[in-house]
């Protein structure tokens, strides 16, 4: 699904290069969990960013689907997003304007879903995370790991191909980080969805089928997790 | 989506509740002052709209040159109508119509007046109502006129005179004590917004000099108005028209000739140089400057919207970063924001007519006209407004929305967005430079105003018009009779001091000119004005005399009196020099007698001219009298009960001189109110949108205040952090507005021939109030920035 050739991204600052990422070649596979490790400053999140289009490495070759993002223009990447890529953030980065089943539709209106569609998907969504109750808070009123579950609601309500997490449980209290996790792997499990997620957690990349390991932008260790459970 | 965008409008409106009341105040305010203009405007393009054949109307006009000074009138020769008629077969009608005024008097069956009034009345030929359609209520437009002694009123003449309008056809009127005159037409009132001030017509065989023949005299009260024919182009009748000023002007040489032109109907209002029959002009110029003036508010107002746009743009990256990977076009993006200024515009425009129609009647008052604002009536408003609200949401929307939906989403879902990155801090300040040039332009040009206006309000006239009242005479030889006996029973009464018989008061509007011989040489460089008084002309206006002595009391002309002005353009040193010197005007010829100090014959925008008095009974039409100002009003109820004991057939009229003398200015006294109302408005768009900028850059920057604090930074240095750009840019507006204010009130001062000279205080004044606003608005803000615990601020991230 996503190929990856000698990625590299670094900043010039008076001819001196400082390197994020250097020579990263990988491939992600459709209905892989892949956990990005590292020590801050490794580079996991500009990975994330170059996986999700929102930077562009400034040396290398990738592939999204078999086409080249590298040349892409925007109307094809926002196509992408569309009906592809579902973002989830480590700050949740729901719209504060906008109630719980506002932000939910927001993708929904992109994709130009007609009007009874979208109101059957979000009922679906707010039924399957418990949240019908909610669905006229503004995010303020919620929990984090309530907030958190509305951004995941929102990255999945466009019937993704791939979610792309950074940090997703950082900002949560264990209980919750364990119960989003515990969904990812169920969505990766039970639906296919591809996902990639940067965390700093042991226990989070537990629950994935993969992790690379970055350290100062050169990917270090690509395993595979030995599924206890 | 619309509906979403627009919830999402709505309540981020509300969120920044503060910033929204600025942007719609501002707006609003802007946008009532628009249409204010636009509306003003309107009324007065619409004059002489009412007409089916406007576009065929013309009026024929005079024009003179000689010597490179070239003179225009309204009036044409009183026979030029009908040569005009004969020679111009392109013309489908040639009226003639001639102003003059009288006293009318109503009568019943048993002969006892019922109504009396001193009006103006128009004598014409039938054409004219071919010409303009007036609505007849009764009779028509064929019948009307066509017999000599008829008249046709308006309703509101022909109610006033007989209380129902449908009881006057057939009833006569008697005109000035000679001709009695039937009613055979009624027409509607003709609307305020014509130059054609008509209430009273005569039919055009009873005036005296129908018949005369004189090229040589042109009166502004003879007007002709003429049809073009269905498909003739005015431009092709210049040769006819060269050929017809040949034919009746032989005499005329190329330096020095007399000519006529045509004027088109729509032009009649808006050209200074003729005048019209109603008094009421806009020239093109004053309404080039009106609208400039408007869209200098609207600009403001806009500046404001923008700077508070790109400055909250920031609080708003992180949805634009969100919706961006949600898959938003930039295209709906600028959509949603444009979106949103349309509705902050929607609703301010509501609120602008709501303002609007407050501020309606103060403005009726100021320019005494009755200005529409009914949509109903004049859809074009209607227009006006949903273009101002597409304008103002362009012009204010447009560029943000670019700034805000070009944010990189990678930057902006990681909160990095700060306000040196997301774009338009220089256009910011540029703005907000341009903002404060306009503001402080129109500060100097309101100081100037009105210094100038107080100038000429306190210039010493050289004569005092102080409680003086001028009251109109009937001038036929009968009534002249009555003249020394109704100054003495008037002279008893008391608070009268002095009083005086006269043509005009010293200074007038009213100016009789003509040419002299001066020792038996004829003058040609310049005409000397001429007035007409009695011996205690003098004593009431209290004019001084610097050399010789008044003229023996005389009906008739024994002796002039001329001022200095006079002196000095003849080439006569000093006073004594000129006594005794003959001088030969209008065929009479006597000594100078006294010379008078120079006095203002006219509006301080005119220079002094050259005058001569002398006695004339039969060119009295005015008396002058000099009260007590604490008995004013007892002595002027006296007046007017003795002067309608002795003219019972008159109309008593009168006007205190300094009424008079006031209504010189009246334009400037509308500049003045109109500068000061506007400066007041654009200082408070200015400053309410300055505030709301320091508000965001004190909250952008409350890390770093809190940062600095932490390390040791005081209030005051905190607070003089944030104020500097702000005062340095309004100083930069200060040096932007200088040389552009300079320009522009120096040619207003140019237009009086009495003007203050224009110093540095203006301008130091509004630098002055420019930076302490700033600084009190900004300081406002900062301070209550620089006092935050550090630690709220820095608990966050």
């Amino acid at each position: 699904m996503i190929e990856l050739k000698n990625i590299e991204k670094y900043y010039a600052n008076k001819g001196v290069k400082s390197y994020i990422l250097r020579h990263v070649t990988t491939s992600i596979k459709q209905g892989e969990f892949v956990s990005i490790m590292g020590p801050s400053g490794a580079g996991k999140s500009t990975l994330l960013n170059i996986l999700g289009m929102l930077e562009e490495p400034t040396y290398g070759q990738y592939e999204f689907m078999g086409e080249d993002v590298v040349s892409l223009n925007e109307r094809k990447r926002i196509e992408l997003y569309r009906n592809h890529i579902g973002f989830v953030f480590q700050a949740y980065h729901l719209i504060d304007e906008m109630t719980v089943a506002e932000n939910i539709e927001a993708p929904l209106l992109y994709k130009k879903v007609p009007g009874p569609e979208r109101r059957s998907r979000i009922a679906d969504m707010l039924d399957r995370f418990n949240m019908v109750a909610k669905s006229d808070l503004f995010p303020n009123q919620l929990s984090g790991g309530q907030q958190q579950l509305v951004g995941i609601a929102r990255a999945l309500v466009a019937q993704p191909s791939i979610i792309l997490a950074d940090e997703p449980t950082g900002n949560l209290q264990s209980a919750q980080a364990l119960q989003i996790m515990d969904l990812f792997k169920k969505l990766n499990e039970e639906e296919g969805i591809t996902i990639v997620q940067v965390t700093h957690s042991e226990v989070n990349a537990a629950y994935g089928s993969r992790i690379l390991h970055l350290l100062d932008g050169v990917i270090k260790e690509d395993v595979t997790v030995q599924q206890t459970v | 989506m619309f509906k979403l965008n627009l919830k999402i409008a709505l309540r981020n409106l509300w969120k920044h509740k503060a910033y929204t009341f600025i942007n719609i105040t501002g707006l609003a305010i802007g946008m009532a002052s628009c249409i204010l203009i636009f509306i003003f405007i309107r009324y007065q393009l619409s004059f002489d709209d009412q007409f089916v054949n406007k576009d065929r109307i013309y009026r024929v006009v005079s024009n003179w040159e000689s010597k490179g000074s070239v003179d225009a009138s309204q009036g044409v020769p009183v026979p030029l109508s009908k040569a005009v008629r004969n020679d111009m077969p392109q013309f489908e009608k040639v009226a003639a119509i001639q102003s003059t005024g009288g006293v009318v008097l109503v009568r019943d069956e048993a002969g006892r007046t019922t109504f009396k009034e001193d009006t103006r009345i128009f004598y014409t030929q039938p054409e004219f109502f071919d010409i303009f359609d007036l609505t007849w209520l009764a009779g028509t437009s064929s019948i009307a006129l066509t017999q000599p002694n008829s008249v046709v009123l308006s309703q509101d003449k022909a109610t006033k005179y007989f209380g129902d309008w449908r009881k006057a056809m057939g009833k006569t009127i008697r005109f000035r004590n000679q001709m009695d005159l039937k009613v055979t037409g009624i027409f509607k009132e003709m609307p305020e917004n014509s130059t054609l001030a008509l209430n009273i017509l005569v039919s055009y065989a009873n005036y005296p000099y129908k018949d005369s023949d004189n090229w040589g005299s042109v009166g502004s009260s003879s007007e002709c108005y003429v049809l073009l024919k269905k498909g003739v182009d005015i431009g092709s009748l210049d040769g006819a028209l060269a050929q017809f000023n040949k034919k009746y002007y032989k005499n005329d040489t190329d330096g020095n000739r007399q000519f006529h032109a045509f004027q088109p109907l729509k032009d009649i209002h808006q050209n200074a140089r003729y005048g019209n029959f109603s008094g009421k002009r806009m020239e093109k110029k004053e309404i080039y400057s009106l609208s400039i003036i408007g869209a200098f508010l609207l600009l403001t107002a806009c500046i404001n919207f923008i700077n508070l746009a790109t400055a909250q743009a920031v609080s708003r990256s992180k949805e634009v970063g969100i919706r961006k990977v949600m898959g938003s076009r930039r295209k709906q993006l600028v959509m949603q924001f444009l979106g949103e200024t349309l509705t902050i515009s929607i609703i301010s425009v509501l609120i602008a007519c709501v303002l609007t129609e407050f501020a309606l009647p103060y403005m009726q008052n100021l320019f005494d006209e009755q200005i529409s604002f009914s949509m109903l009536e004049h859809p074009v408003i209607f227009v006006f407004l949903i273009v101002l609200v597409l304008v103002v949401s362009f012009l204010a929307g447009l560029y943000p929305s670019l700034i805000m939906s070009g944010f990189s989403p990678a930057l902006a879902i990681k909160n990095k967005m700060t306000a040196s990155n997301a774009g338009g801090l220089g256009l910011r300040k540029i703005l907000v430079v341009v903002q404060f040039t306009i503001t402080i332009i129109l500060i100097i040009s309101t100081l100037v105003v009105l210094k100038q206006m107080n100038y000429m309000r306190q210039q010493p006239l050289g004569f005092n018009p102080d409680a003086v009242a001028v009251v109109g005479m009937p001038a036929d030889s009968l009534s002249q009779l009555k003249y020394s006996s109704l100054k003495e029973r008037l002279l008893k009464v008391p608070g009268i001091s002095n009083l005086t018989f006269c043509d005009v008061p010293p200074s007038s509007n009213n100016i009789a000119e003509s040419s002299f011989s001066l020792n038996g040489i004829k003058v040609k460089d310049f005409q000397v004005r001429k007035m007409y008084g009695d011996i205690d002309y003098f004593k009431t206006f209290d004019l001084k005399l610097i050399a010789g002595k008044l003229p023996y009391k005389s009906d008739t002309t024994n002796g002039y009196i001329v001022n200095q002005t006079f002196l000095k353009m003849s080439n006569i040193k000093t006073p004594e020099q000129a006594l005794g010197k003959l001088l030969e005007v209008n065929g009479k010829k006597f000594p100078i007698v006294g010379i008078v100090k120079d006095f203002n014959d006219k509006s301080l925008r005119q220079a002094i001219s050259p005058i001569l008095i002398s006695s004339q009974k039969n060119e009295y039409y005015n008396m002058a009298i000099k009260m007590d100002s604490k008995q004013m009003m007892t002595a002027m109820k006296q007046v007017d009960k003795i002067w309608n004991e002795l003219f019972p057939n008159d109309v008593y009229g009168s006007a205190f001189l300094n009424d008079d003398l006031n209504s010189y200015y009246n334009t400037e006294r509308v500049m003045g109110v109109l500068f000061r109302v506007f400066s007041g408005v654009i200082i408070f768009i200015s400053f309410i949108g300055l505030f709301g900028l320091i508000s965001f850059v004190a909250s952008q920057r409350t890390r770093e205040v809190a940062i600095r604090k932490v390390l040791g930074a005081s209030n005051y240095e905190l607070v003089r952090m944030l104020n500097g750009s702000f005062l340095l840019m309004v100083f930069l507006a200060n040096l932007v507005a200088w040389p552009l204010a300079y320009i522009f009130v120096s040619k207003w001062l140019s237009e009086f021939a009495y003007r203050i000279p224009l110093s540095i205080w203006p301008f130091a004044i509004a630098m002055a109030i420019s930076m302490t606003i700033t600084f009190i608005t900004v300081s406002l803000r900062s301070y209550k920035a620089a006092q935050t615990n550090p630690i709220d601020a820095l608990k966050y991230e």
